[in-house]
Order: structure tokens, then sequence, then C-alpha cells
């Protein structure tokens, strides 16, 4: 049966929903991330952040909450037991070397895991997947998998997180936001 | 079009000037704030015998050192966190992007078939 | 190096930190213009800006001490002024608007090939978030590269070219609408109304 794009993205907005819900403190499920060498070896920049939760214990500690970007992170993290990021840039298009990202995508088998949301674009050339741990019927585990011709990244979240609060975050954290009000 | 807005972007945001006396009032305004100033630094200092003061600042410092590692320690990690929270919206955000975009490729194609 | 630093004379800085007064309003006479527009651009309002303007460089005077060379004081200049106009946007309301009469970006030039097109960038650039907006500044009105960029806002490399993608993305999304498909204003831009907040 072929499934409509927009159907898809009617589909992705309920289970962002879905997820956000039903999302809850479990088991860790911290993937065994690779050094991706091949990938930082031509990358012009890259970033790896591992915040396990005593670090984001930490960095909760010196949020802000006056500051509006620190208010929603403090709101986003409450139920994170960690949060890992590895992001590669390079100057030009890049066909990425596949054996560590499958190293990584073969973690992400079921029963434990499943494929929420797998997008492919001809106009951006960008394939996104997302990935949700789901034990004893509770989400507890997120993976993000993005590759654009000049950027590749992985992110892989432990705990609860709510999906449509960081989704519709719009304006901060780098999203930008243009409000323009017609004349009435 | 990438370097015509760019081009574009420069010529709009060249900068402009605060006017000619702009320099004369910051200057002004110095003047009158040092002054207030010296009378207060004056005020505040006058009785603190050298003895004292020299303790309190070396436990000061010993603590400021401490005190410094922990909150560098902390700021790092609450700017990977806000960097991370960065990262994986935006992805989300060009998940969204791409299936809106398939989502009104596939309406249009519908609809002019 | 700024059309500042190249004209400055080099004992302007020293005449400063020997407390000379003179040579201390010879430095704001040479950054004035860089720092008054990017608190302009920042705040898009006029009083807003020079009173910015002012408490840098009142600043400026108390830290001059720590100042290194001319190239460290436009570099000094660019980051307390983009992160005290960040500050006090992200204390400000979220949805304030203004109208245009007094949008002061119709500061025109008779350089201006195209003063509607720049009036609309100048007006796009002044809605963006703070974040992406001191970016933007940074990159196309002070002329520097993402690395600068991050040293002076303390922020990733990545986040500053991640803005600069998104920002002129959507620019030219509104700029394209705005010109409409033969390359001339479509109609009137909208008039932007104050929100009782």
């Amino acid at each position: 049966m072929r499934i409509s794009a927009r159907k898809l993205a009617l589909e992705f907005i309920a289970l962002m929903a879905v997820v956000a819900t039903a999302m809850a403190a479990a088991p860790d499920v911290q993937l065994n991330m690779p050094s991706f060498d091949s990938l930082a070896a031509k990358a012009s920049d890259s970033v790896s952040i591992t915040l396990d939760s005593a670090l984001l214990g930490i960095a909760a500690g010196f949020l802000d909450s006056s500051k509006p970007e620190d208010a929603a992170a403090k709101e986003l993290i409450g139920g994170l037991k960690g949060i890992y990021v590895k992001s590669y840039t390079f100057d030009k298009d890049f066909t990425y070397p596949t054996a560590e990202v499958e190293s990584v995508r073969r973690q992400l088998a079921p029963p434990l895991w499943q494929r929420l949301v797998g997008v492919r674009s001809h106009k951006e050339r960008a394939n996104v997947d997302i990935y949700m741990a789901v034990e004893q019927g509770k989400a507890n585990g997120l993976v993000i998998i993005a590759s654009e011709p000049r950027e590749f990244t992985v992110v892989n979240i432990v705990g609860s997180i709510d999906l449509q609060k960081l989704h519709k975050l719009e304006g901060k954290f780098g999203i930008p936001k243009l409000q323009l009000e017609e004349k009435k | 079009m990438s370097n015509n807005l760019d081009d574009e972007l420069r010529r709009a945001l060249r900068p402009v000037d605060p006017g000619e006396e702009f320099a004369q009032r910051v200057v002004a305004r110095i003047a009158r704030d040092s002054t207030v100033s010296r009378r207060h630094a004056i005020a505040r200092y006058q009785w603190l015998p050298a003895a004292l003061a020299a303790s309190v600042v070396l436990g000061f410092l010993t603590t400021h050192d401490w005190r410094m590692r922990h909150e560098q320690q902390g700021l790092e990690a609450r700017k990977e966190l806000l960097e991370a929270l960065r990262v994986t919206g935006a992805k989300l955000d060009l998940a969204y992007r791409v299936l809106n975009d398939e989502a009104r490729v596939s309406a249009n194609g519908i609809s002019g078939a | 190096m700024t059309e500042a630093e190249e004209c400055a004379p080099d004992d302007s800085l020293s005449r400063a930190i020997a407390g000379e007064s003179a040579g201390f309003a010879m430095l704001v006479r040479s950054h004035q213009r860089s720092v008054y527009s990017l608190a302009l651009r920042m705040l898009s309002d006029r009083h807003k800006a020079q009173d910015l303007a002012q408490e840098v460089f009142l600043q400026l005077h108390r830290s001059l001490a720590v100042i290194e060379s001319h190239a460290h004081l436009s570099f000094w200049l660019r980051k307390v002024t983009v992160n005290r106009a960040i500050d006090r946007l992200r204390r400000e309301p979220k949805y304030e608007t203004v109208r245009l009469e007094e949008n002061l970006n119709l500061v025109s030039d008779a350089r201006e090939r195209d003063p509607l097109l720049q009036r609309r960038l100048r007006e796009l650039v002044g809605r963006l978030p703070p974040a992406p907006r001191g970016v933007m500044l940074l990159r196309f009105q002070e002329d520097l590269d993402p690395l600068e960029i991050a040293r002076i806002l303390d922020m990733p490399p990545n986040t500053v070219k991640s803005h600069l993608k998104r920002s002129l993305a959507i620019l030219r999304e509104q700029v394209t609408a705005f010109m409409g498909p033969d390359g001339t204003p479509s109609e009137p831009g909208p008039s932007f109304t104050k929100r009782d907040q």
C-alpha cells in the first residue's frame, strides 16, 4: 500500500505527541558510539558532546531561569539521563564511508529499537532517521541520524525528553524565528 | 542569488554615524562619573588597617580559586548542553521540513494531475 | 582590520591608557560608527542604541588597562556591544514590533542602489532572534569570518555557521517574496504595529 508523504507528515506530528507523553525514565539505552575517525579526518569542524547524568546535573545548576534559552533547557532536561552528540561539517559535499555509520545502525535493531521516521529529501539531499527505544511499553531512548551533503550528525538521548517542546523551540537554540504581523 | 544577497546585505548594513557630539558626550559623562567614584573610594577604604586587608585578600583568593574552577566546569557543561539541544532541535526541524516539502510536492502532483 | 584600525594614530590607545582625555576621545571617534551601528541594528531604537553605545565606551574607559592593541580593542568593543545588546533583547517583551515611521533603519545612503530592498533587508535582520541577529551583523556589517564571530560571541563555530545558513535562507525567501517574480517590489511592505504587552 502506497503511503502519501502528506500522511507521513501528519503521522510524524502525531508520533512526536505520542513520544512526548509516553517517554519515561527507564533502563539506559546508551549507544556504543564509534570514534568516526573516517569522518573526523575529512571534517572542517566537529562537535563531540558527552553529557552523562552527573554532568547534566552540573549543567542544570548553571542554567539561569531568567534567560529564555536556559529556562527552556531546564524544562527539557528534567527526565534526561544522558545526551550524546557527534556532528561533522565538511567544506565540500562528502560521501560518507558507511562502515562506522552502519555500526550505529546495527545497534538500532528491533525489538528494543523502532524506527519512527525515515525521510529522504531529493531537494535538500538529506536523509534523516529517528529511532525510539521501547521497553515494557515505555519509551526511554532516542537516536537521530541525519546526513546532509556537508554535515553528518548522530544524537543519542537517554531518558525522557519532550520532543514536541524541543521541536517547537523556534527562535531558541539557533532556529531563527521571523514574526511579521500583517497590517490589518 | 547568494552572492547578490551577500553584497546587498553588506550595503544595507553599512555602519552609520551616531552624530558629531557623541564622543564629547561620552567624555563629559566619564568626567562626571569619575568625580563621584573618587569620593566613594576614599570613604570606603579609609578605615581598613593594612594587615587586616592583607589577610582578607589571602583568604578570598584561596576560596576564589576553587570557586572559579567549579564555575568553569559548570559553565562549560551548560554550554555543551545548550549546543546539544540546539543540534537535536535542528535535526528534528530538518526531518519535519523534509516531510513538509515532500507533502507539498505530492499535493501539487495530485492537484496538477 | 577595520578602517578605524588602519587610520587610528598609534599613540591614541597609549594616550588613553595614560589617562589622557583627548586620547580617549580620539579612540571613541575612531570606533563610534561600528559600536553605534551594531547597537542600533541589534536594538532597532536610536535612543537605546545611543545609550548602549555610551555605556560600552564608559566600560571601555574603566577597562583600558586590559586592552593590548588596536586589534584587541576592536575585538573587545564588538564583544561587549553585541553581548550587552543580546542581554537587553532577551529581557525585553517577546513580540514587540516597531512602527515603520519609527524604524531607524530608514536611514538611507546615496550609495544604496536599491533603497527599498536594503531597507527591507535591515528590517528583516532586525526581526531575527538576538543571537542570529548578532551573528549576521558581525558577518555583514563588520565583515568578520565565522571563527572570529565565534570568539566574540563565545559560541561554537558550528553554531555560528548554522545561524548564518538559516538566517540567509530565511532572508532569501522573504526577499524573494517581497521582490515578486519580476524583481520589483510586488506590493508595499507590511507595517508593524506595537502590540500592547
